[in-house]
Parts: C-alpha cells; sequence; structure tokens
C-alpha cells in the first residue's frame, strides 16, 4: 500500500479561513440589526413626543374651549396613528426573525413601544367623548404561539387599509412581560388568543372579517 | 436558535469551507494548473470504443481515434459493438485498422470494456464512448504521466461539443467548470472519476484489478476509486482536450443525471471504508465525505428555499380567503421596506459570500481554460442561479431512488 496525500495544512487551513469568513457574516448580520435597532429606536422618539404634545394639546382644553382644541387634538391622533402602524409593523415582522428576537435592545424597544400603545388608547377614547371622534378602538392581544393570531392580524391590517380613520387597532403581545398590559389583561379578563376589544367590549378567539366590520359600522356608521 | 436555522447556517458554512479549499489550492498551485509533462518514449496504447445504437456518432468518433497525432504501430483501436439494433456494427467494421467485437446481447458498457481489455495488446488502455470527439495531440499529451509508477490514469479535459441550444450551453459552463474543479482534485490526489471520454489508464493495473466492475452504475467511478484503494494516483491534464456530445434534450439530461447521481450514491456506500479514513489521505479525509456532505446541505437548502416559498404561497392563499378574496390585499401586501430589511438579514449576507465564491471560482475556470468569458457570460450568470436548482432535484431524485431500491439499469 502507497501512502496517499494528505494535505491537511490545506484542510485546517480553510477550515480557520472559512470560520473567519462565517464570523464576519456573522458580525456584519449582528451590525446590521443594531443599526435597524437604532433606527427603530428613533422612530419611537419621535412617536413619543407626539403623545407628550397629545398630553400638552388636552391641557388646552379648560382654557380654549372645543372648538378650537379638537381639531389640532385629532390632526395630532391621526399622526400618532400613521406612525404608530408603521412602528407597529417594523416590530413584528423583527421579531418573526430568530436572529433578533433575543436582543435585549429589542425587548426594550417593544416595552417602550406597548406602553405608548397603551397611553395612546387611553388618549383615543378621551377624544371619543369630548370630540366626538367617529371611531371604533380595538385592543388586539395576540401571543407568539397562538396558531391563529397571524390570520388575525392579517385581517385587522385588511380592515385598517380598507376602514381607515374609522378603526383604530392597538396590538398587544398579551404573553410579554409588562406591567401595563397585565394590567389591561386582567381588566377584561383575557384568558385565549387572540382576542380583541372593541370599544370596550371583550371577543375571545378568532374574530373573522364580516363579524368585525359589522361591528364597527354598527358603532361608527357606515 | 431554531434547530433547521442552524442546519441551513451549517450546510452554507460547508458550501464555503470548500469553496476557501479550492481557493487555496488555486493560489498555491498557481503554475502547476498548465504543467507538462514530455514523454521520454512513446508507450504503446489500446483505444476501446464501447458502442451501443451509437450510428449517428460512431463514424465520428473513430474517424477522430484514427486522426490522432500518434504513430500508428503504437497504437490499437478496438471498437466493441455491444449488441446494438442499429447500423453501429455495420459503420465500424467500415474503417480499415479497426478491430470490432460484436457482442451478441446487449450486455452493459463495463462488459464491452472487459472484453475489450482481454485482447488489448497496448501497455495503455485508453475508454473512449462512441459519442466522443478528441483533439488530436491529446494523447501525446497525456502519456508522459505515465513515466511515474505511481500514476494509474490519467484523465483530460472535457467540453462540451458545439453547443448549440440553451441547455447545452449551461452544460458547456458546467463542463468548464469541472475543469479547472478535476485539475484541483488532482492536486488533492482525489480524482474520484476517470470518464469514459478518453481517459487513459495502465493496462496491468486495469489487470491487476480485475477489470471494469460489470455490476455498477458508474463503472468510471468505480474504478477510479478502486486504483485509489490500490495506492496509485490519478492525473490530469488540463491542455489535453476531448469533446462530449451532451444531452440537447431535459428528458436525456435527466436521465443521464439520474444514473449518474445513483452511481455516486452506490459508490460512495461500496467505498464507505474510505471515508473519514487517514490512509486514504485527501480522498478519505476531505473529498469523498465532501461530496457526501455537499449533497446533503445542497437538499437542505434546497428544501428550505422551496419549503419558505411553498408555505408562502399557501399561506396568501388562505389569507385571500379570509378577507374573501379581495385581491387588492396582495398589492397592499407587497411591503417594499420590508422587503428591503429582510433582504439585509444575515442569513442572505451568508448566501452572497457563498455566491460570490461560486462565481469567482467559475470565472476563473474560464479563465483558465483560454474561454472568451464574455461571450458566456450570459450563460454562466444563469448557470449560477438555474442549475444548482436543477442538479439538487435530480440529486435528491437519485437519493430517493436509492433508498427506494429501484432497478440499477442505464
Amino acid at each position: 500500500m502507497r501512502e496517499k496525500r494528505l494535505d491537511l495544512g490545506v484542510l485546517v487551513s480553510a477550515l480557520l479561513i472559512s470560520g473567519l469568513l462565517f464570523g464576519a457574516g456573522f458580525l456584519l448580520g449582528y451590525t446590521l440589526n443594531k443599526e435597524r435597532m437604532i433606527s427603530l429606536e428613533k422612530d419611537i422618539r419621535g412617536i413619543t413626543k407626539d403623545v407628550e404634545n397629545f398630553q400638552l394639546q388636552f391641557l388646552f382644553f379648560d382654557v380654549l374651549g372645543e372648538n378650537s382644541t379638537c381639531p389640532l387634538l385629532l390632526n395630532t391622533l391621526s399622526r400618532i396613528n400613521k406612525e404608530s402602524y408603521k412602528i407597529g409593523s417594523k416590530l413584528t415582522r423583527y421579531g418573526s426573525e430568530t436572529e433578533i428576537k433575543d436582543y435585549n435592545d429589542y425587548i426594550a424597544l417593544k416595552r417602550e413601544y406597548s406602553r405608548l400603545l397603551i397611553s395612546y388608547w387611553l388618549l383615543a377614547n378621551k377624544l371619543k367623548d369630548v370630540c366626538n371622534l367617529n371611531a371604533s378602538t380595538v385592543i388586539y392581544f395576540f401571543s407568539d404561539k397562538c396558531s391563529r393570531c397571524s390570520d388575525q392580524g392579517f385581517v385587522l391590517t385588511y380592515l385598517k387599509n380598507k376602514l381607515k380613520e374609522r378603526i383604530l387597532i392597538f396590538a398587544l403581545d398579551g404573553e410579554f412581560d409588562e406591567p401595563s398590559i397585565q394590567v389591561l389583561k386582567n381588566y377584561y379578563n383575557i384568558k385565549e388568543y387572540p382576542a380583541l376589544v372593541i370599544d370596550g367590549e371583550v371577543y375571545l378567539g378568532f374574530l373573522p372579517q364580516e363579524k368585525i366590520e359589522k361591528i364597527v359600522c354598527e358603532h361608527t356608521g357606515c | 436558535m431554531h434547530w433547521a436555522t442552524a442546519i441551513n447556517y451549517f450546510a452554507w458554512y460547508v458550501f464555503v469551507f470548500i469553496s476557501v479549499v479550492w481557493i487555496i489550492l488555486m493560489i498555491e498551485n498557481k503554475k502547476g494548473f498548465l504543467e507538462e509533462r514530455k514523454p521520454k518514449r512513446l508507450p504503446s496504447a489500446s483505444v476501446l470504443i464501447p458502442a451501443y445504437n451509437e450510428e449517428k456518432t460512431i463514424g465520428k468518433t473513430i474517424r477522430s481515434v484514427l486522426g490522432l497525432n500518434y504513430p500508428k504501430n503504437k497504437l490499437e483501436i478496438i471498437v466493441i459493438n455491444d449488441g446494438s439494433k442499429d447500423k453501429t456494427g455495420k459503420i465500424a467494421e467500415g474503417f480499415a485498422g479497426v478491430k470490432v467485437l460484436h457482442n451478441k446481447k446487449n450486455r452493459g458498457k463495463a462488459c464491452s470494456l472487459n472484453r475489450g481489455l482481454k485482447i488489448a495488446k497496448g501497455e495503455l488502455i485508453v475508454c473512449i464512448d462512441a459519442d466522443s470527439l478528441v483533439e488530436p495531440d491529446i494523447l501525446k499529451k497525456m502519456v508522459g504521466y505515465f513515466k511515474d509508477p505511481k500514476i494509474g490514469a490519467v484523465t483530460p479535459a472535457l467540453k462540451v461539443w458545439n453547443p448549440k441550444n440553451f441547455l447545452e450551453k449551461i452544460q458547456y459552463a458546467e463542463y468548464i467548470l469541472n475543469i479547472f474543479l478535476r485539475k484541483a482534485l488532482a492536486f488533492l490526489d482525489s480524482i474520484h472519476v476517470t470518464p469514459g471520454v478518453f481517459s487513459v489508464y495502465r493496462k496491468d493495473v486495469l489487470e491487476k484489478a480485475g477489470g471494469f466492475d460489470e455490476s455498477n452504475l458508474t463503472e468510471d467511478m468505480e474504478i477510479a476509486l478502486r486504483i485509489h484503494e490500490m495506492g496509485y494516483k490519478i492525473e490530469n491534464n488540463l491542455d489535453a482536450v476531448s469533446y462530449t456530445i451532451c444531452p440537447d434534450r431535459w428528458k436525456n439530461l435527466f436521465k443521464q443525471r439520474i444514473r449518474w447521481y445513483r452511481g455516486a450514491l452506490q459508490n460512495t456506500i461500496k467505498y464507505r471504508h474510505m471515508l473519514f479514513n487517514p490512509k486514504y489521505g485527501n480522498l478519505g479525509l476531505f473529498l469523498l465525505p465532501m461530496n457526501f456532505i455537499t449533497v446533503l446541505a445542497i437538499i437542505t437548502v434546497f428544501f428550505v428555499f422551496v419549503w419558505t416559498y411553498v408555505t408562502m404561497f399557501t399561506d396568501m392563499i388562505w389569507k385571500l380567503y379570509l378577507v374573501n378574496w379581495d385581491i387588492s390585499t396582495v398589492f397592499q401586501g407587497i411591503n417594499l421596506m420590508g422587503m428591503v430589511d429582510s433582504f439585509v438579514s444575515a442569513s442572505l449576507i451568508f448566501s452572497l459570500v457563498g455566491i460570490i465564491l461560486g462565481a469567482y471560482m467559475l470565472y476563473k475556470s474560464f479563465q483558465l481554460n483560454k474561454e472568451r468569458v464574455r461571450s458566456y457570460k450570459k450563460t454562466y450568470l444563469i448557470y449560477l442561479i438555474v442549475i444548482p436548482l436543477i442538479y439538487t432535484a435530480f440529486w435528491g431524485l437519485a437519493l430517493l431512488a436509492e433508498v427506494l431500491r429501484l432497478k440499477r439499469k442505464w
């Protein structure tokens, strides 16, 4: 038996070089994800300012009266509405990518966004009382593990595009460790997902598009 | 990390690793690619041409072998007509200076070669299929390697003859890449196939090996592995060029590949004692296992790819149903920012590293073969994208066929 040629050096160095290339790929991916988080954070900062503005504008009420304050408030609301929808869809998209889901930054941003949504929801309800805002508010409780949540999310996005300003959607991760979400969950007694709270009324389980549309129409008059 | 993601990453790692090995070899052996070994003397050679129903091409093959630039008294040509039902035998008989053996029944290529081997008188044995052509200098360029007694066989550079349609052009690019890869394999002493398109063997090595394996789907891989097992080396000359007429229809290409791949699986199983065995050098530690792992890796990446798109599609249909088939949602669903976002995700960067390395290798192989890179640019871009997908499907089917133990025939 003659010796067969063995280039262990080539094989080992190739193993190392490809490891380095791969490591560089990971690093680049990590940096890009980090970058995405930073841009998301900026978006959230922007919308936070709007919400603070909102609260300030509410203070004008007593002094200026509803006639001059309401147009201002409704205008701010529609801006927040658009922005929050954009941020929400970005967050869910990133959340579906396994590489990002466990980042601390992502969790922190999600927390901030959830709180923002809740204060936005509170303000929207107030606006319905004082400025006759003609819109249904829908809190949508979802969870990662729930099988029909992606369907419910899709239907809600569809309705948002169809009904525009007449429906305000607040999507909250019910399993997310955030006290303010838990307070709402307990208040509405949410035990399963998906769950919707449409203008204060609770619906457990998947709700088809026609039903939601019918409810919203009854409330806002199509 | 999800296990499917992990496997997908591993598959990409395998691709990058293999590409890096090739590139190191290329840099290390920069000059070796076009090295020549001039013969001191010209040994006698017997050219075996097994043929089964090849009336269209056998005449051309014989003529090109007769046209070899080699002393006539040192060259013997033997056609083995393997029970053809057409005029193959008659056409071969028509050439002066060609011995023709007739098998009464069709008994397979390996069997025909063995019959020719028994009566061959040359020191070297050349095998050439009846659908191949050669350049006149090919044999002279190859015999020099046999000065080294450790060398058991020498392979040429294989090209596609006169590619016309799309399918042939794709294969043309593939063969060009393979010329380069085969040379790189020679540097590793790991050439594991001696194709039946003018591979040259030492006759005593073939005899010691007991001839070709008649029950094998790809006897040209089996004999190469056996030559390695016996401790001989297999060399390659980039500059010795032979041409094969490749399948011009999808159906025929499909049949050919299924046979090759099933044969490769069969032989990997037959020679499994070589896998991860340092006794067999690079062949045992790198090439054979990597061949196997690459197939699994390709199939994984392919199925992850298909799975992603199939689920995406069915999901889209389902969601359309949820909104009462309101088609406008399809357009809303196309989220441009979302696409850009997912485009820069980490997994894509790995794919890019793999694809760039592959493209570089393809480019280099074109350059080495002095081919006009520009005129084939389109083809090899298509090759890079289309062919891996098609061949993966072939591999998958071959694997399936082997698992199901379908009757091995070709």
